[in-house]
């Protein structure tokens, strides 16, 4: 139990935040399961298109670790293995149909939950199809089978720009909630730490069995990395586990009815969409199937993910697997006349070169411009300011352009994860991609292994 | 056709014709007219609308200042007294002396852009300003070009461009000049717009003191006080004499989140300290530069522009924050002790900067080792 307060970090004055009211959208007519959302998953397929699939139905594995099984998310016909360069599996579209066949999983009580030996709550997690909701620090890979784990950590805060609220998702999957973190706690010989604001937790506040840890500030304070920094570092050699609050309900919900949990809640934002709010669908339904028809790839960025570390889906994406929210924000359209002299009324700034900045509450709208062009580094200052764990971020990104794994791992790049970066990218005046430097580091030290 | 169009096309055909070597500066007016309006390749999918044109922008506005004293300053020097009037004088001083400062500067730039296959930086818009500012009014303007040209090739190009470099690229430059023709530049003799008049800087007055140097100051034939060192009007080099109007600069630059205020205070703090240690260890009886009180030492010469605008160059200065507070101490005790010690350089600022950029690796190296270690400790 820790009160923890970030200091360093910011929020992005954005407009565009979502409703606390959630809409059962019609049942889509296809869902995808995406290999692209697992990092570093080389999936070996179990079905072709035209097979017929239930609820739970195995579609791929995954080749580094043969037990980890993808399941199907709806009934119905495998309709495409959609293939990108070198023929890498991007995903598998399913056509739903109005059966709801089911696999059946054994069914647990919260009491036999607590008895199971791990083994025997990997085992039920791999087959039933919720192991790849757990990922791993350092490298954010699906977790490793003969990994034990020094703690498991669920964030149950999204500091994002325009993100989901998951205490407002939450508010319905309570029981399922605790059902999941009895499971959890078998995973770990140690603790399972559960961060939330330290307000607009009513959620999480009545969860046992975990160290409930609150934590103030701004972004990235959500951000698993700084979580971990502040209630229990990573030292070499070990790891950590973690899940989001809806798969750890998600967890609830498999053992409890035996059935592969199929449905999932988004938050669609932006300032694009007129009426912004929580859906309930399929999990990986596709964007169009619940955006409004006002949006056109053309003129808008549809993602799936916040703002910040979201994946451009497009309107024929599908939701992502460990996402919980779909943004919308318009394209850049056009070069402006003598922009760097503009005085900026309407142009935020983390710094204080335009006028923006005098309105400290102001929200604004952002397109994709990126505001300039790629220069060398410059040291603003500002990347520390908003880097709230004890990491020099251009010296650890000079340390991986220079491709040195040693100083990279000294400078503590196992900390961390290319989502941490973000503001650092977004505060660049010369418009570096932190995000794909670090990614590049971590990749590297991955094949040095 | 739209401007952009014009644009686009233009830089098509030079790239096929043998005026290619131009293409960058075509390309950099492009950029400098229109915002490049590339849309972002991955997340954050948006982005702070800071760039570094706005940057350099930026660091030119606060230089506005400096700029509009330095002028004024030049055409007072010469005897005229309405301001208009003045203004005018100066600029036609000041604005041969940018514009050749400038134009060198874009064609080297231009060069090396063309050679390695990149554009060109914006931090051209600041060297080529802050170079000019450090010269006085009477500068040849051959000389100017062949200053800026070594300060572009060999204090930056030759290690990579922008961002690359070790040295200050504007101090470079003056530096070079300082040393090659000290018969224009000497710290010596002052200059102003007045041919034939000519006589001892505030700094080498002081330095030659036989008695206390204040009354030195007082009884030279400029009657240097600490009153017109600090606002600025007396001869000298065009952006360096008022210590006013570069405080209003360094007071734009904290503001704006530009100027590293750490720099800035590490600066004046280890310039304040020398100067009140050796003034107090020469004690009461001493003549010459340790008969100076510190705060003299503050606003005379060009110790407070180069402590706003020459230290906290980001490329050159240490970039991590305790390595800041560290770089700056060094220079400005640096500063004090060549203006001390050594009686070859009564001018010890420009000096001091560009040994402080040569140690600015060596200081980062040093904070990051202690992050490491910091790391190393807790496993």
């Amino acid at each position: 139990m820790g009160q923890f307060k970030v200091k360093r970090g910011y929020n992005l004055p954005l407009e565009g935040s979502p409703e606390g009211k959630l809409v059962v959208v019609p049942q889509p007519k296809q869902v995808a399961v995406q290999a692209t959302d697992f990092r570093n998953l080389r999936p070996q397929m179990k079905v072709e298109p035209g097979d017929h699939v239930k609820i739970g139905s195995v579609l791929f594995t995954d080749k580094k670790q043969p037990d980890v099984k993808f399941l199907a998310p709806a009934a119905g016909k495998v309709n495409d293995v959609v293939r990108g360069d070198r023929r890498r599996i991007l995903r598998v579209v399913i056509d739903v149909e109005t059966s709801n066949e089911s696999v059946e999983f054994p069914r647990y009580t919260d009491t036999q939950i607590k008895t199971l030996e791990r083994a025997q709550v990997i085992n039920a997690l791999v087959e039933g199809g919720m192991w790849p909701a757990l990922r791993q620090r350092p490298f954010s890979n699906i977790a490793d089978l003969d990994k034990s784990p020094k703690a498991i950590f669920i964030s149950g805060l999204d500091t994002a720009p325009l993100a989901a609220d998951p205490n407002f998702y939450m508010k319905e999957l309570k029981a399922d909630f605790q059902t999941g973190v009895l499971a959890l706690q078998r995973l770990t010989g140690g603790k399972v730490h559960l961060t939330t604001a330290p307000d607009n937790n009513d959620s999480f506040k009545e969860i046992t069995g975990v160290e409930h840890h609150t934590i103030t500030g701004p972004h990235p304070a959500g951000n698993i990395s700084v979580q971990v920094y502040y209630i229990d570092r990573l030292h070499s050699g070990e790891v950590i586990w973690y899940i989001s609050p809806f798969d750890t309900a998600r967890i609830g919900q498999l053992l409890k009815n035996g059935r592969y949990p199929n449905e999932t809640i988004v938050a669609i934002t932006g300032a694009p969409i007129e009426k912004r709010h929580y859906i309930k669908t399929l999990a990986g339904a596709p964007m169009a199937s619940f955006l409004p028809q006002n949006l056109s790839d053309n003129v808008h960025r549809i993602l799936s993910g916040t703002i910040l570390s979201g994946t451009h889906a497009s309107l024929e994406g599908f939701i992502g697997f460990y996402d919980h929210t779909v943004t919308a924000i318009p394209e850049v359209l056009k070069k402006r006349f003598l922009g760097w002299m503009d005085p900026g009324f309407n142009l935020p700034s983390y710094g204080s070169t335009f006028l923006s900045s005098l309105f400290k509450n102001k929200k604004f709208v952002q397109n994709t411009d990126l505001n300039g062009d790629e220069r060398a580094f410059v040291a603003t200052g500002n990347y520390e300011k908003v880097m709230p764990m004890d990491i020099l971020p251009v010296n650890l990104a000079k340390a991986v352009l220079i491709e040195d794994v040693e100083l990279m791992e000294q400078l503590g790049i196992l900390e961390v994860a290319p989502e941490d970066f973000a503001l650092c990218t977004y505060v660049c005046p010369s418009k570096i991609e932190f995000g794909e430097i670090i990614e590049h580091g971590l990749t590297l030290i991955e094949k040095e292994g | 056709m739209s401007l952009d169009q014009i644009f686009t096309k233009l830089e098509e055909s030079l790239s096929k014709s043998p005026f290619k070597l131009i293409e960058p500066l075509v390309e950099a007016t492009h950029t400098f007219l229109l915002t490049p309006g590339k849309a972002t390749r991955r997340g954050p999918h948006v982005r702070d609308n800071i760039d570094l044109k706005r940057y350099m922008f930026m660091v030119i506005v606060a230089l506005l200042p400096v700029i509009i004293m330095g002028m004024y300053n030049i055409g007072r020097q010469t005897g005229i007294s309405d301001f208009w009037l003045a203004i005018w004088k100066g600029a036609l001083v000041m604005m041969p002396v940018v514009i050749v400062s400038y134009a060198v500067g874009a064609f080297w730039e231009s060069i090396f852009a063309k050679i390695r296959g990149h554009v060109i930086n914006e931090g051209l818009l600041v060297t080529g300003i802050l170079f000019p500012l450090t010269l006085p009014p009477t500068i040849p303007l051959w000389q100017v070009a062949i200053g800026i040209s070594f300060g572009i090739v060999i204090g930056k190009e030759v290690f990579g461009g922008t961002g690359m470099n070790l040295l200050n690229p504007a101090l470079t430059a003056r530096a070079f000049l300082f040393f090659t023709y000290p018969g224009n530049m000497s710290g010596d003799s002052v200059w102003a717009a007045v041919d034939g008049f000519s006589t001892a800087t505030p700094l080498a007055t002081a330095a030659a003191a036989t008695g206390n140097a204040v009354d030195a100051l007082h009884a030279s034939p400029l009657h240097y006080t600490l009153n017109n060192m600090f606002t600025g009007f007396i001869p000298g080099s065009m952006g360096e004499t008022s210590t006013l109007a570069i405080l209003i600069g360094a007071a734009i630059l904290i503001i704006l989140g530009i100027g590293s205020w750490r720099i800035m205070l590490a600066t004046a703090l280890g310039g304040f300290g020398m100067a009140s240690l050796v003034h107090w260890l020469a004690g009461p009886t001493a003549t010459g530069m340790l008969s100076l009180p510190p705060v003299y030492q503050l606003v005379m010469g060009g110790f407070m522009f180069g402590t706003v605008f020459m230290t906290t160059d980001p490329v050159s200065a240490a970039g991590t924050n305790t390595g800041k507070w560290i770089y700056g101490i060094l220079i400005g005790v640096m500063a004090i002790l060549i203006r001390t010690f050594n009686p070859a350089y009564p001018e010890g600022m420009m000096l001091a900067i560009l040994f402080g950029n040569v140690f600015s690796p060596l200081i980062d190296h040093f904070v990051v080792q202690a992050n490491i270690k910091r790391r190393l400790r807790r496993v």
